[in-house]
């Protein structure tokens, strides 16, 4: 197939790929710019893994084509904490041990970080409605739930790692 | 228990591999690329059963794909999981199959430079198949006349042919069944059914394997023993172990599925060796879902006993449907009927298990491997039995439960241990009261729309398969770790045990930081593959801490013992009068004699001292085997609520317990019960496979949309979720440690069961508990209320003979 | 027959377009005929491409196409067809005066697919299940559907002709879903019942009645996922016009469209079991929308 040249932010930074039409998002994210943080867990929208921000809105990058992200600002997982400073959500989520596998903790983070930009502190059934579409096989969800809700109280964005 | 004497044990830091999971840089199998690497792409049966009569690939050979047919692999037939010892393997795999034995197994495979081209590759490759008869029911199965799945199994050398698809058998005889129940004064027989659930774990299979120029491998996929994978793929492909490289990766749930050497592995070797370049086989969704589920049961129990409940003797008769291979049926049949004997005092048991092959998706462990079926008929059966006769069943399953110096048979009867430690009359007690067990309804007595009713089951997960026995073991069993000493204190932790989630390997390193007596963040958990560490059988049978932590302790007490001896020259006195102790502030540990105050180093001094002076690397490479295989306890009292309009069934509280002995990790436990729950409640409400009945395929397709399983939003509020840890100490365990994982689920679907019956007084013998199942019985219990159906089961069943 | 579909890609290849208006967007279409296929939110589109149910040829984008979107409220309410789901889930217009279709937006399966997916999208797709579609229907919505020279407007109750098909021609695109202005003493509400809350629906149902004190003089219901398309049981309405909104009006109505739905038994659910949670959701939707009518703007 012939190749086009699309070009979006991705993480802040400006780029530009060459794609087929037929190529995900997703890929272009994982196979030519090695981000492997978003992940792919079934393809057609069930678990929400592949979950990343397209102009402040959540995605499910295995739906989207990749030249449909042309001029828009696209930010994976790994642009949320800004060098060593972990974006509050992330925090929240190693403080309420709300990772065990952790394959599914990048989409948890992207949905529940478009939640908390609406809605910083948000009821447990807010936070359950607007999860609903992410899987995890490993906590049970209530640790995952109570790092979201815990997310929101906390006051700065501006993390920096403990030194344990 | 938290001891006074632990200072990192218990605590709850952030774990170590946390940081790279919440920013996305953790790798998982499918996230490791290599140079020059090709894709691969598996030619999966769309027949259930047929022969592959002739394969062409010229077409995609003419794209420029290279193709792996049955022409190219070794011919060997190996089991894939070799956790059993060889007189115990039952080996009826081949790297890709001789013949289709259900839909979506591996026919061959291809690799292109791209996805794209090995997906248009795949394409182009004709197969022609002569169909043949399509099993999917066990009576189609066992019938005279059905074409046998497979004619013969390699066993212990030999070609063992198979009659009747019956795939392995196995039998238990305790005591005399027949003078038991004629003992007896009531006979409960019940039969039971769990069905074949997808472990949905969110990590598809993925491996990648680049050819060295030595001939050798390097080997990155989905495991959970990187060193069993290792030995595999020697044997099959004739490498030796120093030329096969297994590197650890992050591993993204398993639950069971990972312990036997994924189907797509062995195969992308083959690729990657006839290529001569780096291969990826990248499993989509729907090929997992073909590819593994669940052993599923139909278990019929009949329990005799006296009039005051204590059980006399017991006949347990599971009929297991295997799929299209004997992954690992004989430990399966054997620790179904271990757990059984393990649950309560029998004292003569008759147990006949047996797995037959059909057309369908192979049935692999599955957290608790076994133990939910047995759970499932047991804790339901028993709960029967104390509401006829009248008895509390947590008091009943109290009195006569197998607890402390009874005997524990942790996966089958080859490896049983007498228990040491026994939390469940705490687990049980507190349980109740967090519930409110006292005010729950009494059974069928609710009349209105929702109906609350609330259920209790009871049970374990061995931790481990360790027991006393130097030879003739059914399963391998040890751990090994490498602890080392850096030149600044820091310590290094190698050990090739997967964590899949639970915090396994964080809790080890704990311990590790715990025995040497430094904090907690001086210990790190080292990448590793299988040249560089040692032998580690797989996270599976909940050992990790209690197995490899025992390991990693006897490692780290060689290296304290090392910091000590030098640490006694430089400071000029005896060894044994030192002790090593966090300095949080110092943020190391420090040697110091408690009589001399004033002698005293840091663990880094001494790491510096060794260094400077050219005296060597403290380090310790300690093998360990368990020779115990304790029960890790759990309790479970479930709350459910049943929308009798709808049939829907809410899962609105639970308290969870469990007795893990010391907990390492309050938080991760935790996590671990609740984690549990969320699989209990699909598995007992939601969760189902079918396959066609003629054409034997897979009816979601292996497409996630129809393969449900619970979100946030069918969980309770995490406030109702309860958890509560008994406060034993396992003498055998490092730091009087058990398992936790599998206990976590295994009493899960007996809960629900229980649950519903007590919200509607209706008994449900099979799971999942559908909303359609529900409306049927409740109909059913209506016309019986209006005296319309006289010729159905009775909703309230009665004992079989009085 | 099952075929080793590949989900981690877009197996299928084809040509991709990205019209900046209709006008080249007619074009488009009418250069490629039924081998193009228009791309809106691509929830379902992508899907059913990586099920190899569909391969078109052209995927003719309408992201650029900037008229489609919008809510504008004027005489009755004009929902662009590009517009999301979300959006629609949020808008106070919506969210007044027809209550069924913002708890239907509520109840698409995920968060995600609300923010990717559109109106036109939901019902160009035509599924029976499809969640909007009920709502609208007992709104009285209207499609504006637009080819290169001429504009209609087709009742949605006309619109849906079997499962993923529609009255839609060779070049015409649907604009616009139209919503008549409710009568005084609206009340409208949805209900879906599924083997998750993050699914298709076992069945949905939305109703909208008008109360005049203690009457219904004025009822609607529509269900999805029981027939080839959404569809109305005119039956159960007829029964509730001139009754007194009464429970046990509401639940007698409910058993009509039990009795007169002709629901299939598939993956999902069998076809008793629709039959009977429809008459559930139904006087459930019924009760709550009699209550919304009656306290004058629906929540």
């Amino acid at each position: 197939m012939t190749r086009q040249i699309v070009r979006f932010t991705l993480n802040g930074t400006p780029r530009e790929f060459a794609v087929a039409a037929n190529d995900l998002l997703l890929n272009v994210i994982r196979e030519q710019e090695k981000l492997t943080g978003t992940k792919y867990g079934c393809g057609i929208g069930e678990c929400g893994a592949c979950t990343v921000h397209v102009d402040g809105r959540p995605v499910l990058s295995c739906l989207k084509l990749a030249v449909e992200a042309e001029g828009c600002e696209v930010v994976t997982i790994e642009g949320l904490a800004k060098g060593r400073e972990l974006d509050p959500l992330q925090k929240s989520f190693l403080d309420n041990n709300a990772v065990q596998c952790g394959y599914c903790t990048p989409g948890m983070i992207m949905i529940g970080r478009t939640l908390l930009d609406e809605n910083p502190n948000p009821t447990e059934e807010e936070v359950r409605t607007h999860m609903r579409g992410q899987l995890c096989r490993c906590t049970g969800y209530a640790s995952i739930a109570k790092a979201v809700m815990g997310a929101g109280k906390c006051e700065s964005r501006e993390f920096r790692l403990p030194s344990e | 228990m938290l001891s006074t004497e632990l200072k990192s044990v218990g605590d709850g830091s952030w774990r170590k591999d946390g940081l790279a999971k919440v920013t996305g840089s953790e790798k998982y199998a499918p996230d490791v690329s290599v140079d020059r690497m090709w894709h691969g792409r598996v030619l999966r049966s769309p027949h259930a059963h047929a022969k592959i009569v002739s394969v062409d690939t010229s077409a995609a050979e003419a794209l420029g794909a290279v193709c792996l047919t049955y022409d190219d692999v070794p011919k060997m037939r190996y089991n894939e999981r070799i956790v059993s010892t060889p007189p115990c393997l039952y080996r009826d795999r081949t790297v890709v199959a001789d013949k289709a034995r259900h839909v979506g197994e591996a026919v061959l495979a291809v690799a292109a430079p791209t996805e794209e081209l090995a997906e248009r590759a795949l394409r182009a490759i004709k197969v022609e198949y002569a169909p043949m008869q399509v099993i999917t029911t066990m009576e189609q199965a066992l019938k005279d006349g059905a074409d046998p799945i497979h004619d013969t199994v390699h066993l212990d050398g030999k070609d063992v042919p198979i009659r009747n698809n019956v795939a392995v058998q196995r039998t238990i005889d305790v005591g005399d069944v027949e003078k038991g129940f004629a003992e007896a004064e009531l006979v409960f027989e019940r039969t039971f059914r769990t069905s074949r659930i997808y472990h949905a774990q969110m990590e598809p299979k993925t491996v990648t394997c680049r050819p060295e120029i030595d001939g050798g491998i390097t080997v990155w996929c989905s495991t959970q023993s990187i060193h069993n994978t290792r030995i595999l793929l020697g044997q099959i492909y004739g490498l030796p172990l120093n030329k096969v490289n297994v590197v650890k990766v992050a591993l993204g749930g398993a639950f069971g599925s990972s312990i036997q050497m994924n189907s797509v592995t062995p195969i992308c070797v083959g690729l990657a060796l006839k290529a001569g370049r780096p291969v990826k086989i990248a499993s989509t969704r729907e090929e997992d879902m073909h590819d593994h589920v669940r052993y599923p049961s139909q278990i019929t129990l009949k329990l005799g006993v006296r009039k005051d409940g204590t059980l006399v003797a017991g006949e347990m008769r599971a009929e297991i449907d295997i799929g299209a291979h004997n992954i690992q049926a004989y430990p399966f049949l054997g620790g179904l009927g271990g757990f059984w004997a393990s649950l309560y005092k029998l004292p003569n048991m008759k147990y006949l298990g047996r797995a037959i092959y059909s057309n369908k998706t192979p049935s692999c462990a599955m957290q608790g491997f076994g133990a939910p079926q047995a759970h499932f008929a047991v804790e339901c059966l028993m709960d029967e039995i104390a509401h006829h006769l009248g008895l509390d069943p947590v008091e009943y399953k109290l009195r006569h439960y197998v607890g402390l110096g009874g005997t524990f048979w942790g996966q089958g009867p080859a490896s049983k241990c007498i228990i040491r430690s026994d939390g469940v009359p705490e687990l049980l007690h507190t349980g109740a009261e967090k519930i409110g067990w006292e005010k729950r309804p009494k059974p069928g007595s609710q009349t209105g729309r929702m109906r609350r009713g609330i259920g209790m089951a009871r049970g374990f997960h061995t931790s481990g398969v360790g027991h006393a026995k130097a030879s003739g073991a059914e399963m391998i069993d040890y751990s090994g770790a490498i602890v080392k000493l850096n030149e600044d204190g820091t310590i290094d932790l190698i050990q090739s045990l997967m964590d899949h989630g639970g915090g396994t390997n964080h809790a080890i390193a704990k311990i590790v930081a715990d025995e040497i007596g430094v904090p907690g963040h001086m210990v790190g958990i080292s990448p590793c593959d299988t040249r560089t560490s040692l032998y580690d059988v797989t996270t599976h049978a909940t050992r990790g801490v209690y197995a490899g932590g025992a390991a990693a302790l006897k490692a780290a007490k060689s290296v304290k013992a090392q910091i000590l001896h030098w640490a006694a020259r430089v400071l000029d006195v005896l060894p044994e009068s030192l002790v090593i102790e966090p300095d949080q502030e110092l943020g190391q540990g420090v040697v110091y004699c408690p009589n001399l105050a004033e002698r005293r180093m840091t663990v880094g001094d001494v790491a510096r001292y060794l260094h400077i002076n050219s005296l060597g690397t403290i380090s310790a490479a300690e093998s360990m085997r368990q020779v115990n295989c304790p029960p890790a306890y759990v309790s479970y009292f479930v709350e459910v609520e049943v929308d009798t309009e709808t049939g829907q069934i809410h899962t609105r509280r639970a308290a969870l317990g469990s007795d893990c002995g010391t907990v390492v990790n309050p938080a991760l436990a935790s996590g671990q019960l609740v984690g549990g729950l969320s699989k209990g409640q699909g598995y007992a409400l939601i969760e189902d496979n079918h396959w066609d009945p003629v054409t034997g395929e897979l009816a979601s397709k292996g497409f996630w949309v129809d393969g449900k399983t619970p979100s946030m939003t069918e969980s309770p509020l995490a406030d109702d979720i309860m958890t509560h840890f008994a406060h034993t100490h396992e003498p055998t365990g490092p730091f009087g440690a058990k398992g936790l994982g599998e206990a976590a689920k295994n009493p899960a679907i007996a809960a629900f069961a229980n649950a519903v019956h007590n919200a509607l007084g209706i008994r449900f013998y099979e799971v999942p508990i559908t909303p359609e199942k529900v409306l049927a019985a409740l109909a059913v219990q209506d016309a019986q209320a209006r005296d319309t159906s006289p010729s159905r089961e009775p909703a309230a069943p009665a004992p079989v003979a009085e | 027959m099952y075929m080793n579909t590949n989900t981690r890609i877009l197996a299928p290849e084809f040509a991709f377009a990205r019209p900046a208006s209709l006008a080249e967007a007619f074009a488009l279409m009418k250069e490629h005929g039924p081998g193009a296929r228009l791309l809106a939110g691509g929830t379902d589109l992508l899907v059913q491409m990586k099920m190899e149910r569909l391969r078109p040829e052209l995927v003719i984008s309408l992201s650029g196409v900037k008229e489609l979107a919008g809510i504008t409220d004027g005489d009755g309410l004009t929902i662009g067809a590009a517009t999301t789901i979300w959006e629609i889930s949020k808008s106070p217009e919506v969210g007044a005066r027809v209550a069924a279709l913002r708890e239907a937006c509520n109840a698409f399966s995920t968060v995600s697919i609300m923010f990717m997916g559109t109106l036109g999208g939901n019902l160009c797709n035509a599924s029976p299940a499809a969640d909007s579609a009920p709502a609208l229907l007992v709104h009285d919505a209207s499609v504006v559907i637009r080819s290169v020279r001429s504009e209609r407007r087709v009742p949605l109750a006309e619109f849906f002709t079997g499962p993923g098909r529609t009255v839609l021609k060779p070049g015409e695109i649907v604009t616009a879903v139209t919503i008549p202005a409710p009568t005084a003493g609206t009340g409208s509400a949805f209900r879906k019942i599924s083997r998750v809350v993050a699914d298709i629906s076992q069945v949905c149902a939305a109703v909208s009645l008008v109360r005049e004190g203690g009457r219904v003089t004025a009822c609607r219901i529509a269900l999805g996922s029981v027939a080839p398309t959404p569809v109305r049981v005119a039956r159960a309405e007829a029964a509730l016009v001139g009754a007194n909104g009464t429970a046990e009006a509401f639940a007698a109505a409910a058993e009509i469209v039990a009795a007169d739905i002709r629901p299939i038994s598939d993956v999902r659910a069998s076809e008793s079991y629709r039959r009977h949670v429809a008459r559930t959701i139904v006087r459930d939707a019924l009760q709550t929308a009699w209550q919304r009518a009656g306290e004058g703007v629906s929540k």
